[in-house]
């Protein structure tokens, strides 16, 4: 399955993310930052479907959360930025 | 037992507060440090904790939202990330000595003091308009903790900002019982604890920062975040958040923001008012006694102080303790404040009223006293 990542600054600057996606009524998904997409260390990022993405980024421009790195899933397992 | 020493901690808090406690307890591990449920769990707890007191205190970010130890702790803090060596500070002449032992520790740092006497706010403006001008940073409490005199805070702040003076507000005795609106007050940092007028456990804290405050780390170590850098991270709240949370301490605090907001501040602030007005009055009329209370009420929240001309206020409280009524005695750990209000020599005895006292409460110290 295609899914994307956003990468958050902070775990909590990932809770206003996901919070702001729930109540804009997208599903949204804490998690730790795979080790793949950040080279600072532990992190956190919020994991959105792929068809569930323009409605995001409208959502987080809205709530004044607009990500500043974004990756999405490769079929190997792998991910690879997408630039905003 | 009849507890009035609010003003050091409320020792009668909600039951939800006692019960969030304990769930988190049992159910919470730390924040930010796993993948598994109870890490998610603590890490909801705590940042539920950081919106309700954004919310509460009408801030925009809950990351701006700093969860300290204490209202000490926070101003540690605050005073340090805007201290410096051969720099100037300006503070009321009611600080604690939260604030004055801690500016003491800053080598090389000189402190004005903005005198005034009691209840004089026109006098107190004055004097920190005077002392401003060059200064580094300023410290106002809102509430004097021992005669629970509302120094206007707001004015200051405008003073403030014309003289390009970041300002740090102590509202350790206003939390809870004043309203408080960040934004409005455009402070650099307000501190202050989540054990008294927020009715949170002993050993919580908080200190907003505005966006734009220097913020310096007063203790390093992990955050769950940016772990593979040496330094502390560069964004709020992680940067002053070193080490496991509270996170039992933040439930808590939760549930006492909650109580207060149901409430109302306001609410909970006139009632505490309306009893420091009633005891006051019948203090007043022994003659054995001064009372330190406002002309103008709306000068000074729930908390009164007053001595004995025959006895020593140590005396006082001990004997007052031995009758089951809990009151404070002696300096408050804010020596300039009694300074400032002529009270050096002897302290005072301080009742501090909280949402659970009653005017029973108030006709029992009255006749204690009386036959003390």
């Amino acid at each position: 399955m295609v899914y994307y990542l956003i990468l958050c600054k902070s775990l909590t600057h990932a809770q206003r993310t996901a919070l702001a996606l729930e109540r804009s009524g997208i599903p949204a998904h804490l998690q730790r930052a795979p080790r793949q997409i950040t080279n600072r260390g532990c992190s956190h990022c919020v994991k959105i479907s792929e068809r569930s993405l323009t409605a995001a980024l409208t959502a987080l421009q809205r709530a004044g959360l607009a990500p500043t790195r974004l990756f999405i899933t490769e079929g190997d397992g792998s991910y690879r930025e997408v630039s905003l | 037992m009849i507890f009035l020493d609010s003003g050091a901690t409320t020792l009668q808090k909600p039951r939800a507060v006692a019960e969030a406690v304990k769930n988190a307890i049992l159910t919470a591990a730390s924040p930010g440090r796993g993948s598994y449920p109870a890490s998610a769990r603590g890490a909801d707890l705590v940042f539920h904790c950081r919106e309700t007191a954004a919310e509460l205190f009408h801030l925009p970010n809950p990351e701006q939202v700093v969860l300290t130890s204490s209202a000490t702790h926070s101003l540690n803090i605050a005073i340090r990330s805007l201290a410096r060596t051969g720099g100037r500070a300006v503070i009321s002449g009611f600080e604690h000595n939260a604030v004055t032992r801690t500016l003491a520790s800053v080598p090389g740092l000189t402190v004005d003091v903005a005198h005034g006497t009691l209840f004089h706010p026109e006098q107190l403006l004055k004097n920190f308009e005077k002392l401003l001008p060059g200064a580094d940073f300023a410290v106002c409490c809102h509430v004097s903790n021992v005669f629970g005199y509302i120094l206007p805070v707001q004015d200051i702040s405008e003073l403030c900002r014309a003289y390009h003076v970041p300002l740090i507000v102590d509202a350790s005795q206003s939390a809870g019982v004043l309203p408080l609106d960040f934004v409005q007050l455009n402070a650099a940092f307000l501190a202050m604890p989540g054990h008294k007028g927020l009715y949170g456990p002993q050993g919580t804290g908080l200190l907003l920062c505005h966006e734009k405050a220097p913020a310096i780390p007063f203790m390093t170590g992990g955050t769950g975040s940016s772990s593979l850098e040496q330094q502390m991270p560069d964004f709020l709240p992680d940067r002053l958040e070193a080490g496991t949370h509270n996170v039992p301490g933040a439930a808590g605090l939760t549930a006492g923001m909650r109580f207060v907001m149901d409430k109302t501040p306001q609410t909970i602030g006139n009632h505490e008012k309306k009893l420091r007005k009633m005891l006051a009055l019948q203090l007043a009329q022994n003659p054995n006694l001064e009372v330190y209370e406002s002309p103008d009420p709306q000068l000074q929240t729930g908390v009164l102080s007053f001595r004995s001309k025959s006895q020593d206020p140590e005396e006082v409280g001990q004997k007052l303790g031995e009758k089951g009524i809990c009151v404070r005695s002696g300096y408050h750990c804010a020596p300039l404040a009694h300074e400032s209000a002529g009270t050096i020599e002897t302290g005072t005895i301080r009742v501090s009223f909280s949402a659970f006292n009653h005017e029973k409460h108030v006709e029992s110290l009255v006749k204690a006293i009386r036959t003390i």
